[in-house]
Order: structure tokens, then sequence, then C-alpha cells
């Protein structure tokens, strides 16, 4: 049985009408604990894109919060995913980034395992264990629910969990405007920025998911320096666009345009003849709103993915403690985009964002100074401050576009932060996860 | 300096070279970033693949390819940018700037041809960050040096390999 101990609440630590944020959950080692449990193993975690595993018996591996996991695809051409553990004494079965394989054999031991998680053989089975273990039963643990959006495959490993549909919710009708806007979807190159960041896993979820405030000041060497963003963007605080909540604490910004010449006038000088070339297509598959007006920029899904659509650049923010992070981020592109625009898409995005990037290295320090800050015992009286735009948020979005889903706020607000720490709470106060067949 | 590389001894341009690898250390660990920019060429690629943990056949293709997501993929202008971007005073991740020391070794000149030559060298890298934060980048160059009149060298091609799968530096904003 899994611990099923009453959880303290946790909504009086976010504020909601004020938009206070207490600190604690920044830097509480219980609360970190709790998050484990009650957030990483009961929501739905992304952990790859069906294009990194394209032929039977590939496999990468991943984590689920700082539970390490293998995802493969079987001979029958089923994606899978099992922790990445010996039912043994619990080494890890695989210890590559990925490849291609059917069997992961324990180093300690032996025992070994099919890409589909079943026990296959144990040394000494007959010799040693006299045919007595249960082989059935000591294969790799799978998770609860796997599926994928379009080629994004999430897992949990709650057996209660809504399914993924649910889960996403009116934020897979967005993602559309990534993941459909060309026949044929994305493709995720070959290769993942992985680093540590020493500070709390909200901090960055947060950033992605709906500070369009900080762009000028954070980022304003980069900017100016030839690293230029995209949507291009008038300077200062005062340009179109919204700040979309899909609800479930997923969430993204958006730039507005009013109509194609202005879906062009925000494109990148370089990336101009693309635009022209996909504008139609996405258009006619997407319709006005999502294939015209709206130019996302960043959003997060809850709890821990995060996304730069036209950077074409993805990341997970995997927990390493309350104080540390990992990052993996990958780079997507159009798969119908031809050799010269995937190259611009690569290397715009790697001199923008993830190891070298000349936006993320003053991102990453942001949040390493707002870790510091919430480890002080002073300090932490003073609420987090997410109070922008807290009374204006649009009353009917669909106002501004009879297709407008979820709450929507003007581009500077910060509703979308408010919004996930109110998921949060929520999560942490939940239902304890159900894990099928776990032994203690 | 002889303009046929070919007539110097072995010794003379081993000597040459790790000059030259010292003299773009110390521009870099004193932030003399223009000064490390004149010491690279105006076709330079610049390009740091990501290594990852492979085990049986996939022992050999740790590194990811031209085409695949890289660490660094850059060349004079977008180098010259990131130095740029340095200058500004609102890079805050190097403000204060790290202090760093660039140590380089093993230098081996694996192939001359021309006015080229091919090094392979180890370097190990200490940074230290406002109060506390450490850093150590270990790992492999190998370079394309082409002569030149004003500065004995020029870096025309440079492969990193760090050693690091998951980096346990909070970004790659110093150079290598």
């Amino acid at each position: 049985m899994l611990d099923k101990g009453v959880h303290p609440h946790f909504d009086h630590l976010i504020d909601l009408t004020k938009g206070e944020i207490n600190r604690k959950i920044f830097s509480d080692p219980e609360i970190y604990q709790t998050e484990l449990k009650q957030i990483f193993a009961r929501c739905w975690l992304f952990l790859g894109h069906t294009s990194q595993l394209p032929n039977e018996n590939d496999f990468f591996t991943a984590y689920m919060g700082e539970d390490p996991v293998i995802v493969t695809r079987h001979s029958d051409g089923k994606i899978g995913a099992f922790l990445n553990m010996c039912r043994h004494r619990g080494n890890r079965v695989c210890r590559a980034d990925s490849g291609n394989q059917r069997m992961f054999t324990c180093p300690f031991h032996g025992w070994t395992f099919a890409n589909n998680g079943n026990l296959k053989t144990v040394p000494g089975f007959k010799q040693c264990y006299h045919e007595e273990l249960d082989m059935e039963s000591h294969g790799l643990v799978p998770v609860a629910k796997i599926d994928n959006y379009k080629g994004m495959i999430f897992a949990t490993f709650d057996a209660k969990a809504p399914s993924l549909e649910d889960f996403l919710g009116d934020m897979a009708w967005y993602l559309d405007m990534m993941l459909d806007r060309r026949e044929g979807g994305i493709e995720v190159l070959p290769g993942t920025h992985k680093w540590r960041i020493k500070c709390n896993w909200k901090f960055p979820v947060d950033n992605f998911i709906g500070d369009s405030y900080h762009g000028p000041v954070s980022h304003g060497s980069a900017w100016e320096s030839g690293f230029e963003g995209m949507p291009r963007r008038k300077k200062g605080y005062g340009y179109e666009g919204f700040q979309i909540n899909a609800g479930n604490g997923h969430g993204f910004g958006a730039r507005w345009a009013e109509n194609e010449e202005q879906v062009y006038e925000m494109a990148l000088p370089e990336f101009l003849d693309y635009e022209h070339d996909r504008f139609p297509e996405t258009h006619s598959r997407l319709g006005d709103l999502r294939g015209m007006h709206l130019s996302p920029m960043h959003g997060s899904i809850f709890p821990n993915f995060s996304m730069l659509w036209q950077s074409g650049n993805i990341r997970v923010w995997h927990p390493r403690g309350v104080s540390e992070t990992e990052g993996w981020s990958w780079c997507f592109v159009d798969k119908k985009a031809a050799p010269d625009h995937r190259d611009m898409v690569r290397i715009h995005d790697l001199q923008r964002h993830g190891t070298s990037g000349t936006w993320e290295q003053d991102d990453v320090d942001n949040w390493v100074q707002s870790t510091k800050s919430s480890k002080g015992y002073v300090g932490r009286q003073f609420a987090q401050n997410l109070s922008m735009g807290v009374a204006h948020e649009i009353e009917d979005p669909k106002t501004i576009h009879p297709d407008m889903r979820g709450r929507v706020a003007g581009f500077q607000n910060e509703i979308n932060q408010r919004q996930l720490y109110a998921q949060w709470a929520k999560m942490m106060n939940g239902d304890t996860p159900d894990v099928p067949g776990a032994t203690v | 300096m002889s303009t046929d590389i070919r007539a110097i001894s072995d010794i003379d341009l081993w000597f040459s070279i790790t000059q030259f690898y010292s003299r773009e250390a110390r521009y870099l660990d004193d932030l003399e970033f223009d000064k490390w920019v004149g010491l690279l060429a105006e076709d330079l690629r610049y390009w740091m693949p990501i290594v990852s943990n492979r085990i049986g056949r996939g022992i050999g293709s740790e590194l990811t390819e031209r085409g695949h997501l890289a660490h660094f993929e850059d060349d004079y202008v977008s180098m010259s940018n990131r130095v740029k971007r340095l200058a500004t005073g609102r890079a805050w991740a190097e403000t204060p700037p790290g202090r760093t020391n660039h140590m380089v070794s093993n230098v081996e000149i694996v192939g001359k041809e021309n006015k080229m030559v091919q090094v392979t060298s180890k370097f190990l890298i200490y940074r230290s960050h406002m109060e506390t934060d450490q850093e150590v980048f270990s790992g492999t160059r190998k370079d394309v040096l082409r002569e030149d009149a004003d500065t004995t060298w020029k870096v025309a091609d440079r492969t990193i390999v760090l050693d690091h799968a998951v980096l346990m530096q909070k970004s790659l904003g110093i150079f290598f």
C-alpha cells in the first residue's frame, strides 16, 4: 500500500484574489516530498515525441518526477513506458539515454526484461529460486496510463487519472497551433539539452506559462545584440496580445494579428519566406482564430512541460530536490519543412534557448535568485507577488473572437501564473495516487 | 613566421600553437572578449555537439551529428553577437562576470596542409560566479587553425566535446 496519510491543506498558501503566493512552496523540503506524490505521481507527464521512436525496439530514457523510466516501441509497434528499475534490487536495467534493444538486462544479477516489461529470464531460476519466483508479477513496473496527443507522448502513474484528452482539455485544441498547423505535424530533432539549475522546478514553469513582463528587461541584451525573438514585437509593454488560460493549470501567451499582413510583419526576416509558404495551409486547417489571429509565443502544460512555439522549442523541468531542477530541451520543426528552414529553426533555437541560449542564460539566473530568496526565514514572511491585472480579466472572451476558449486577459497579466498555482493547490489537496500493483 | 608551415620544425610549430592557445585563454579569462573575437576567422565554424550515454550497438554514436541539435552551432557573426551581448551591461547571467581559468593541455598537431593545421587539445575550465557558484568544464577541442599575419593563427573551425551528458553548470555562458 502507498502512504495514504492525511495531507495538510494547501489553499492558504495561495491567495488568488490578492495574487500572493507563500514563498514556502519554493523552499520547504516536506512540501517538495508531497509534490512528488500529489503532483508528479498523479499528473500526465510529457515523455517525448513519437518521432523519437521511429523503429521497432527503439527506446529512450526519461523521468517522471524523480523516477527514471524507459520509453520503448515494442516489436508490435506499441509504445510503452516502464520504471527503469529492476524488480529485484532496484538497479537501473537501462544505462543508455537512447538506442535500439529488445531486452534490458540488469547489470547486478542479470534479471532480463523484454521491452514490453515482461520478466524473461532470471539466472538460477531453478537452482537458486526453486522455480518459486512469480515471473509474471515481477516485470518492469508499467505506467498506469500512456497515450499521445498528435505525437506528444504523455504518461501517468495514477490509475485514477482522467484521460489525456480530459487532462489537456482546451489546451489540446490550442496545441494544434503547434502540432497540426501543417500536414504531418511536427518532428523532434535528435539531441536533448540536459542541464541542472539550482532553482525550484516551479519557477521556470511559471516563467514560461505567463511571464511576458520580464522580456524587455531580462532579455534586452540578447534582443539588442542580434538575437531577436519571434514573433517580433514593438518595444515596451503595450503590444497587442493575450494571456490565455486553458484550464487545469495549462496556459500560454500569444500575440494578436488582425490580418494576414500582420502575421508576416511579426515574422523574422529569415523566416518570412517560410511563413508565406505555410500560412495558407495553416489557415485552412485551423481557421481564423488559431490559423491567423493568434501567434503563440510561450506556454506551459501543468505541471512541468513548457514551450516556445515559434522558436521550435519544447522542454520539461524535472524536479531534483526542492532547490534543483534538470531542464531537458528539444528543438522541433514542421515535418513538411525543407532542409534549409530546418537549419534556420535549429540555429535560431539553440542560439537563444537551452544550454548556451542567449535568452535562457539570463532566465536561469533569475530562477536561481528567486529560489535563493525563498530560503531565509524573514524573506519567507513576504509573499511572492503575482497580482498583475488581478481584477482585469476579460469578462467575456467570446467578444474577442467567438471561437475563443478558456479564460483570457491582456498580454501583460499574471492570470496564467495564478491559475498554475491554483492547480498546484488543487492537486496538493486532492486524492492520493493509485499506483497499480504497488507492493508496499 | 614562415609562410609555408611545412618548412617549420615540429617543435617550433608546437611552440607557436601552445603560445597561441595560452594567449587565447588569457583573453577569455581577462574578459578581453573583443581581442578573443579577433582570433576567430570570419568563416568560422564553432560547434559543440551533445554527448549522450549509449550501450551495445549504440557505442560510437554518442555525439549528435550535423543537422541535429547542438549546444553551440555558431559562426563568426553569432559569436561576435554573443560577445556584444556581454558588453551591454545587461547580460545578467554574467553581471557581475564570472571568474574563469581556461587550462589548455595535451596539444597535439594531427595534420598540416599549406597554411592550415589540425590540432587536438584538452581543456579544463574552472568558473567561480557570484558568492559560491562553482563550475568545472572538461573536454576536448578539435581545431583547424589558419596561419595569420597579424595574430599568428586564427581559429577557422572548432569542434568542442564537453564530457558532461547532463551539464552540472547552470548555463554555457562562457566560451571554449
